[in-house]
């Protein structure tokens, strides 16, 4: 075909293929789809519509503009326009980019490309290879997107000397470290210990398309079934916490957005494409498109589909992880932190006990509700400390003390020194949860930059009530809540930084409970309106609830809970529950109904109903199991 | 990130006037302001050489996160960076790096070649000192005496006068060994990280140190045991400290919320030399040219130079740099 009226056609097409189908619609239906053959079919139109909807925003005419590495991913994975990409190619290959946000989408070219682009392109790719220097980053998912790059290069160009490769280092030797850190991080991190960065609203793209590339490309059939393994861990993780798609409970690392809005995550991307049960974000999560071209290679095992999808009650799931890299300051280089998410069918209460994991990006507890439609919604309560340190700040970086707090803030962590803030962990910061019950602890000391702690409420909330009793009512959806501030407060508008770069803040609505008390807490219930006659009987019981607290010395709560239990917190102690002591060394590294891991194990047994996948990183199977 | 003033005393004998010319001078900037990993890489950055005609020349790599470079003094066409990655070295003057460690190892904070034993490397690490013994070819761990905690290294200084004789600033204090890092042993013990650890390029007994929260020491042995230098104020952290090859009496030291610290008289007392510096003074670190020239780095600004020992102070060049390390060094043969 005539290549300018190729172009024309292309054009046309795009115009009209613009539109996010699955973003614009009303949410999809939440109830499983029984019929593994729909199923599989309903995954791959989705994959389509990605890819269809990457390709219409493309004018081929103007492929600087408009075809970077995604769009020639997705291009030459539909057999269009391999000259135009593999002129665009050489022309991004002379300035290529530096470190893991450029590698794996260059990887992903290189393999869509292989036996499609000109050989011309594909010595660009390699050549780009050998001049750039790759910067590893420091986090555990800039070097799984490294070394996941690295390792599948060095498999596409075997035998190579090491003046060939920007590491000074042949084929083999690239392939062996990248290898040796793979496996490091399979088999001794993230199925022994747990994973640093545990229920990332937006890392898990970070994690999912490299091992989604290494399932599809590897030559290695164990690192290809290691790939496949890894995604399977990664989204049961994923399917068992969430609620109608939306992932619920803590995050290791997230953003305001995804904190106060939490379907607007890469999470909600990858919940749509595997179980179809939440709308996808805008622009299908961004880097969501990278997995894409490649997405028809895997598809998520029924008994992960069904823990998304197919809930018979309440549940808690109890995980072990650990934190990101302490350097100083701490006892342990990877502490472990314990995670404890109960989801309802019409709220999840979620919270981290222990050391703080990411002090500029953890969000250390919520109480989320479900919503018909989560788009725009602001589901969730919490408070937290707003915690700004040099400290904090030297313990995880390689960094002086002054120097940090400013550049964070101009690198994609706007709001990390702002007094207002709702991200961000702190270490004066303790808390317990059992069911839906959340007491959070401060005790801040002087001169700590910042001196209050902050609430939020939600512009979604309704009913909202400053009790005399001391506790505010309010429900969200289908769920009632009570908030107990421990010390005195005002109100403030809740103004947003929307977006990593974001130099201004706005009024999206909503408003923060703010505490200007160094002792502080905050105790949170939560309950279902079908587990009460009306709202007025769920204040009422929870007025009758025998609390006793006190903020001097060190702050303690003392309560009975809306489930009856006897709870007994105080700042830095282990909570007491009905007399006994809490024990977090007991942990195991996944505990519950769907999800059981062994610490040191290598291995998890996934299980819905009948279902059971087991994945055992000792022997490298993955063994299905249905019972009669 | 320590100011790197590595220096060959036998060479370094004659006077500063006489001296200037035999030396070179580098700096390890960082000029690319916003810079997070994953975005595209804008500016020059990495090693520069201070040339005879006063301008900066980049050599080598452009990469952001250059912490130090050392060289070997037999030849400097070798030379060595820690960097983001760990460590790196070339043995062609630049043209062919070689990553030097494998995944175990990461953001080097600095380095240096013992000139005793020229194919000895030492690597300050975020979690303890890495060793080579063939020119960086391999490392290993050698941290036998260093703490199971506590041994986060800011920099990693060898004694010229004798092989094996290194000294690291750690977290919880300065360690010596006496063997080539096979065993270590805490001689100042700090609660909190010591910055940097130089040795005197008059004096080879002369140390000194600075520290996160414990002011200033001195040590007159060699650097086994160290005194407080009680003018130097303790209540904020000192970034660096450094020599001046052409005054024994000369020290500065820089830091962010204290500026430029000078003392002329052999630590007896301390001034602040500020007057001329940007309005806040946030200094990253200083350094001495071979002609004894005070150089501060000053963040979101520029590199100033002073010819008077900081009692006044004009701009360099390099806009916006950061500069991580000032490394004065005998010009080799190669």
């Amino acid at each position: 075909m005539n290549r300018f009226i190729l172009s024309c056609l292309t054009f046309a097409t795009a115009t009209l293929l613009t539109a996010q189908p699955s973003f614009e619609a009303p949410p999809p239906p939440t109830a499983p789809v029984q019929d593994a053959g729909q199923r599989h079919e309903a995954y791959l139109k989705r994959v389509d519509e990605v890819l269809d909807w990457r390709a219409g925003r493309i004018d081929i005419t103007q492929p600087d503009k408009h075809l970077d590495m995604a769009a020639i991913a997705v291009l030459l994975t539909r057999g269009e326009h391999y000259d135009v990409c593999s002129q665009r190619v050489i022309e991004m290959m002379k300035d290529p980019g530096t470190g893991p946000f450029w590698m794996f989408p260059a990887v992903c070219v290189a393999y869509t490309g292989r036996d499609k682009l000109t050989p011309e392109a594909q010595k660009a790719i390699r050549e780009a290879w050998r001049t750039t220097r790759q910067l590893r980053g420091d986090t555990e998912n800039h070097w799984v997107m490294y070394y996941s790059s690295l390792y599948l290069m060095a498999d596409l160009y075997p035998n190579e000397p090491a003046e060939t490769w920007y590491s000074g280092k042949c084929s083999a030797e690239n392939l062996a470290e990248a290898r040796g850190y793979l496996l490091h991080w399979m088999d001794d991190l993230t199925t022994s210990v747990g994973q640093g960065e545990y229920n990332p609203s937006h890392y898990i793209g970070e994690y999912a398309i490299p091992m989604l590339f290494l399932a599809t490309w590897a030559k290695d059939p164990e690192m290809r079934i290691r790939g496949r393994m890894m995604l399977d861990w990664l989204f049961a993780e994923l399917a068992a916490n969430t609620l109608n798609g939306v992932l619920r409970g803590p995050n290791s690392r997230t953003d305001e957005g995804s904190v106060i809005e939490r379907w607007n995550a890469l999470t909600s991307y990858f919940s749509w494409l595997l179980f179809g049960n939440t709308p996808t974000p805008s622009g299908y999560g961004g880097w969501g498109v990278y997995f894409a071209p490649v997405a028809k290679n895997y598809m998520v095992p029924e008994v992960i589909y069904r823990i998304a999808t197919d809930r018979s009650g309440d549940y808690v799931q109890r995980d072990r992880a650990r934190t990101r890299r302490y350097w100083r300051y701490s006892d342990v280089l990877s502490p472990p932190v314990y995670k404890i998410n109960y989801l309802r069918r019409d709220y999840a209460v979620g919270s981290i006990q222990g050391i703080v994991n990411d002090a500029i990006q953890g969000h250390a507890w919520d109480v989320t509700w479900a919503e018909p439609d989560p788009r725009g919604k602001h589901n969730t309560m919490f408070s937290l400390h707003p915690h700004s340190s040099m400290r904090a700040m030297q313990s995880q970086f390689a960094t002086f003390p002054e120097a940090m707090i400013t550049a964070v803030t101009f690198e994609g962590k706007p709001s990390y020194d702002s007094p207002d803030k709702v991200l961000g962990a702190s270490s004066y910061e303790k808390i317990f949860q059992d069911l839906d019950t959340v007491i959070a602890l401060y005790d801040i000391a002087p001169g700590t930059r910042f001196e209050h702690i902050n609430g939020f409420f939600s512009k979604d909330l309704f009913n909202v009530s400053e009790d005399k009793s001391g506790w505010i009512f309010a429900q969200g959806g289908r769920t009632y809540l009570a908030y107990r501030p421990l010390a005195p407060y005002h109100w403030i508008p809740y103004l947003h930084y929307s977006g990593g770069w974001a130099k201004e803040k706005l009024p999206l609505g909503g408003r923060l409970l703010v505490s200007p008390h160094l002792k502080n807490g905050t105790i949170v219930q939560a309950a279902s309106v079908d587990e009460f006659a009306d709202f007025a009987a769920f204040q009422a019981a929870i007025r009758a609830l025998p609390l006793k607290y006190s903020l001097e010395s060190v702050p303690s709560v003392t309560m009975q809970t809306l489930r009856g239990k006897q709870v007994t917190f105080t700042y830095g102690e282990a909570p007491v529950i009905d007399g006994k002591p809490l024990d977090y060394s007991k942990w195991k590294l996944f505990e519950g109904p769907y999800l059981n891991a062994e610490v040191g194990g290598r291995k998890m047994t996934i299980t819905h109903g009948r279902l059971q996948r087991v994945l055992d990183f000792n022997t490298l199977t993955i063994t299905d199991h249905v019972t009669k | 990130m320590p100011a790197k003033t590595l220096l060959l005393a036998l060479l370094l004998a004659g006077t500063a006037q006489a001296a200037a010319p035999a030396y070179d001078f580098f700096i390890c900037a960082n000029i690319n302001r916003n810079y997070v990993i994953g975005s595209k890489i804008t500016t020059l950055n990495g090693v520069y050489q201070r040339t005879d005609a006063g301008e900066w020349r980049h050599i080598g790599y452009n990469d952001t996160g250059i912490t130090a470079v050392a060289f070997d003094p037999r030849n400097h066409n070798v030379s060595y960076t820690t960097a983001m990655n760990g460590l790196w070295r070339t043995l062609d003057g630049g043209q062919h790096w070689r990553m030097c460690n494998s995944w175990d190892m990461t953001e080097g904070r600095d380095v240096a070649v013992d000139p005793n034993a020229p194919d000895h490397v030492y690597v300050a690490l975020t979690d303890g000192v890495a060793v080579s013994t063939d020119r960086g070819q391999t490392l290993v761990r050698r941290e036998n005496g260093l703490p199971a905690r506590g041994k986060y290294t800011q920099a990693i200084k060898v004694d010229r006068t004798r092989a094996g004789r290194v000294l690291a600033a750690c977290e919880i204090g300065i360690y010596l060994t006496e063997d080539g890092a096979q065993n270590w042993r805490q001689v100042l013990p700090t609660k909190e990280t010591v910055n940097d650890v130089q040795q005197s390029p008059h004096d080879p007994k002369l140390w000194l140190a600075i520290t996160q929260s414990a002011g200033a020491w001195i040590s007159r042995d060699g650097g086994v045991t160290w005194s407080n230098l009680p003018g130097v104020p303790a209540d904020r952290a000192l970034y660096n400290v450094t020599f001046d090859v052409t005054n024994p009496q000369r020290f500065a030291i820089g830091s962010w919320a204290k500026g430029v610290l000078t003392s002329e008289d052999g630590g007896k007392t301390w001034q602040t030399r500020n007057a001329g510096l940007p309005e806040g003074h946030c200094v990253w670190r200083v350094g001495v040219d071979p002609a004894g020239r005070l150089y501060a780095s000053v963040v979101k600004e520029t590199l100033y130079v002073s010819d008077d020992f900081g009692r006044t102070w004009k701009k360099d060049a390099l806009e916006g740099s950061l500069v991580n390390s000032f490394l004065i060094l005998p010009r080799a043969a190669k």
